[in-house]
């Protein structure tokens, strides 16, 4: 095929109510392709559309069509034509005036008008509906005379903008087809917008992901599914298992405390990249033939293979002791104010960083008035806080006076290393009164803040890493008293789709090949 | 279900008390003579043939009609720009310029004509003005322009509301569809937005066109006694003359004259876009 470009965006920025939608795009749009712009709502493929359509300028940047800047054409002037989200049919005009409207705009004889017409209703299935009221037809056939008035034409490009959005699931697969067929029949560039990634990948010569206002990648469907740049369109199309690693050397890369041959160079020595693995590249082997090893956690039966998660690498997991006291309010002699707050841990290490307003929420120190519920300010606070191990009172008051004292118990905090999953996880003992777990609306929530349980990556401090919650008590139900509540890290999950039958529980042997390793760039922030 | 919708009953059973028993009284006065007992009535249509055989009532309704029709083509002309250029407007511009037009409505129509009559009037600011400029004093009041001018100042807003809705509220992405297919400003206009404005125009037509031919306040005072119209003759026969019977025999005349009007306004649209959109084959 003769590759001629036809359309050049270049450095194309736009602004909405200053928010930038579109950082700078350069994109070269070919002849006779099938061109997608694929990405979440919001990340400015539509608005690229509407700037090619003449419907919309751009802030900067040139669009140059079959080599002539057309940025001061408007839209009627531009050789393209759109299928918008909605069809847009002129509800006034019956099928055959709908499709005729562009010719006759451009006062062709009625003999050829009548001809063209009826080649397009043709190439679309709609043969002798042109007498009828476009407000009467089906979506699948409104969408069909919206292209066949935009093709009727004979444009250059067309555009489409989400046009099968609108069609049920049944529907949008018939029509994703007919638009290929229609493509191919016509031989025109279409320039298609999605959010469905599997439309992308059914009908496109050319994929354009974009992210927030930029390219994230253009390639063909396969390039775009088996060599993803990033993280993100490894996500986005497909399915995939994400795993931050070390390209050790070229063919090289490690994950997992373990190094895997692979087929990708040109990276720094030790860079950290990402790493994706499909979900139907991964076989289940027996255990000693795997390259890894792992329990399966969950199987779900998907039709033509199940879906198994494989746990490759065990979480990392702390557990804490939460000390359920009775509730301890101190009441003012003299109003209805209270004041409560509960003792607490604290590690050695952060003491010296800990201010008033810290020791407030840890102590989740409050006073409030008992007659209309309204909070009052704690005003002053004292202690004897020291960089030592030990036991430290504080005491909070408030402007009238009311006053209680707690424990601060500084302790040297141990946290819970594991370097086969890279990461660590710390958490506190805690003092918790059954009223406030009664009352928590986001238990788990409350209880990571309550243990001040974090998580991260021991290869880089400042990456966070989830955390699960696990306890045996109902919440509902809890009496004074101690328990234990569980912190872990998920580990490392593969997905992994087979025609094998696996058991929940089963260890198995995972194995894939080195070109199913595929390495990408961390992505930029 | 069923219940439920007897709820309505009495609402209905008093609409057609308050909505329909005034007509049917005025149809029974129309065909009956005057001085009738209680227990019997003498049909007549002689009430009819005293208008159609009288020219100077004809040309009262000739006139009327006429006066009618000139107010609303006028209301046609001057409100659509005005309809288009508020519909283009920013949501809100567009409330505050719909607040403007409606603003005048909330103050009684009749002392809104008496202002007029103090602009038009002799010696009034506009004689004045215009003997500034140089015309010479020209009778102002009392004219049918006055008349005419009292009729679109009233209507208008009437016509530009109902426009303006129908504009508002048309798909933008229609007027996208029509330039992308090459159309111009122009083009699209006239092949799309007026088209699809339409039932909008008719609208207004209705509330401009039926309260303009029955008008009767504002002829009498822009108008004077100079100028009477079909309005006026009716409210003459109940007030002055007490001919209750005939007064309601002219206002049936106009009930039909006027439904007949409309349907004619009505059919012509629909045959006009019916063609369009279903050729029957």
């Amino acid at each position: 095929m003769e590759e001629k470009v036809l359309i050049k965006f270049r450095n194309i920025i736009k602004e909405f109510d200053g928010t930038i939608v579109l950082k700078g795009i350069n994109l070269d749009i070919y002849e006779n392709e099938f061109v997608t712009l694929l990405g979440p709502s919001g990340c400015g493929k539509t608005t690229l559309l509407r700037i090619l359509g003449g419907f919309l300028e751009a802030d900067e940047g040139a669009v140059i069509f079959d080599n002539e800047d057309i940025k001061e054409l408007p839209p009627y002037k531009r050789e393209l034509n759109t299928v918008f989200q909605k069809y847009a049919l002129f509800p006034h005009m019956n099928v055959y005036d709908n499709i005729a409207f562009g010719l006759k705009i451009k006062k062709m004889s009625k003999d050829v008008i009548d001809q063209k017409v009826l080649r397009m209703l043709k190439l679309i299935g709609l043969e002798g509906f042109e007498n009828k009221n476009v407000t009467t037809l089906s979506g699948g056939q409104q969408q069909r005379i919206a292209i066949a008035r935009a093709l009727v034409n004979e444009p250059k490009v067309l555009l489409l903008d989400e046009p099968l959005g609108a069609l049920d699931l049944k529907l949008r697969k018939e029509m994703q087809y007919e638009l290929k067929r229609i493509q191919q029949e016509v031989g025109i560039t279409f320039i298609y917008v999605t959010h469905d990634q599997e439309e992308a990948l059914t009908m496109s010569d050319k994929i354009v992901i974009m992210k927030s206002g930029e390219i994230q990648q253009v390639g063909t469907p396969q390039e775009i599914y088996n060599e993803p740049v990033n993280k993100y369109v490894a996500n986005f199309i497909g399915e995939s298992n994400v795993i931050s690693g070390t390209m050790i050397e070229d063919y090289k890369v490690k994950f997992d405390d373990q190094i895997f041959d692979c087929v990708d160079f040109g990276f720094k020595p030790n860079e950290k990249v990402d790493i994706v693995i499909r979900p139907e590249d991964i076989d289940i082997v027996p255990l000693e033939q795997g390259k890894i090893t792992g329990e399966v956690l969950s199987v779900l039966f998907k039709g033509v293979w199940n879906e198994a998660m494989v746990e490759t690498v065990p979480g990392t997991t702390v557990k804490v002791n939460m000390n359920v006291i009775k509730n301890h309010d101190v009441e003012s002699e003299y109003s209805d104010e209270r004041i409560s707050a509960n003792d607490f841990y604290v590690d050695i290490e952060e003491v010296a960083s800990l201010d008033d307003n810290d020791i407030i929420a840890r102590a989740d120190a409050q006073a409030w008035k008992e007659s209309d519920d309204s909070y009052t300010s704690i005003s002053k606070i004292e202690h004897n806080l020291e960089e030592k191990l030990g036991e430290y009172t504080v005491t909070f008051q408030t402007a009238s006076g009311l006053t209680v004292s707690r424990k601060i118990i500084v302790v040297d905090q141990k946290f819970v290393k594991n370097e086969k999953a890279n990461e660590a996880v710390s958490a506190f003992n805690f003092f918790k009164t059954v009223d406030e777990i009664k009352e928590s609306v986001a238990l788990d929530t409350d209880l990571k803040t309550w243990a001040n349980a974090i998580g991260w990556k021991l290869s880089n401090e400042d990456e966070a890493v989830d955390i699960y919650v696990d306890y045996d008590f109902d919440p509902e139900n809890i009496q004074e008293g101690i328990y234990q509540v569980t912190f872990s890290t998920e580990g490392r999950e593969l997905k992994v789709h087979t025609t094998d039958y696996v058991e929940e529980g089963q260890e198995v042997g995972l194995t894939f090949e080195v070109e199913d390793i595929h390495v990408m760039e961390k992505m930029g922030f | 279900m069923k219940k439920f919708s007897q709820l309505a009953l009495p609402y209905i059973i008093w609409s057609i008390i308050i909505l329909f028993l005034p007509v049917l009284l005025i149809a029974f006065y129309a065909i009956t003579d005057s001085g009738n007992a209680i227990v019997n009535f003498n049909f007549t249509l002689q009430n009819f043939v005293k208008f159609f055989t009288d020219p100077d009532f004809l040309l009262i309704l000739w006139r009327s009609l006429s006066i009618a029709l000139k107010t609303t083509i006028i209301c046609i002309l001057l409100g659509y720009p005005t309809a288009y250029f508020i519909s283009r407007c920013k949501d809100r511009t567009r409330n505050i310029l719909i607040l403007l037009i409606t603003l005048p409505m909330w103050i009684n129509m009749l002392v809104r004509t008496y202002a007029w009559i103090g602009l038009l009037s002799d010696g009034g600011i506009l004689q004045s003005l215009l003997n500034l400029l140089g015309f010479k004093s020209t009778q102002l009041l009392y004219t049918e322009g006055a008349v005419l001018l009292g009729m679109v100042y009233n209507f208008i807003p009437f016509m530009i509301l109902q426009i303006n809705t129908s504009l508002s509220k048309m798909d933008k992405s229609l007027l996208e569809a029509s330039s992308d297919l090459g159309a111009n400003r122009f083009q699209t206009f006239w092949k799309v937005t007026f088209p699809l404005s339409i039932p909008g125009v008719i609208s207004g037509i209705a509330l401009v066109f039926l309260p303009a031919v029955s008008s009767f306040f504002i002829p009498k005072l822009l108008g004077g006694g100079q100028y009477f119209l079909i309005g006026n003759v009716i409210e003459n026969q109940f007030i002055t003359v007490g001919e209750w019977n005939f007064g309601s025999a002219i206002s049936v005349i106009m009930a039909i004259v006027m439904m007949v009007i409309m349907y004619l306004v009505r059919y012509v649209e629909k045959r006009n876009s019916g063609n369009r959109r279903e050729k029957k084959v």
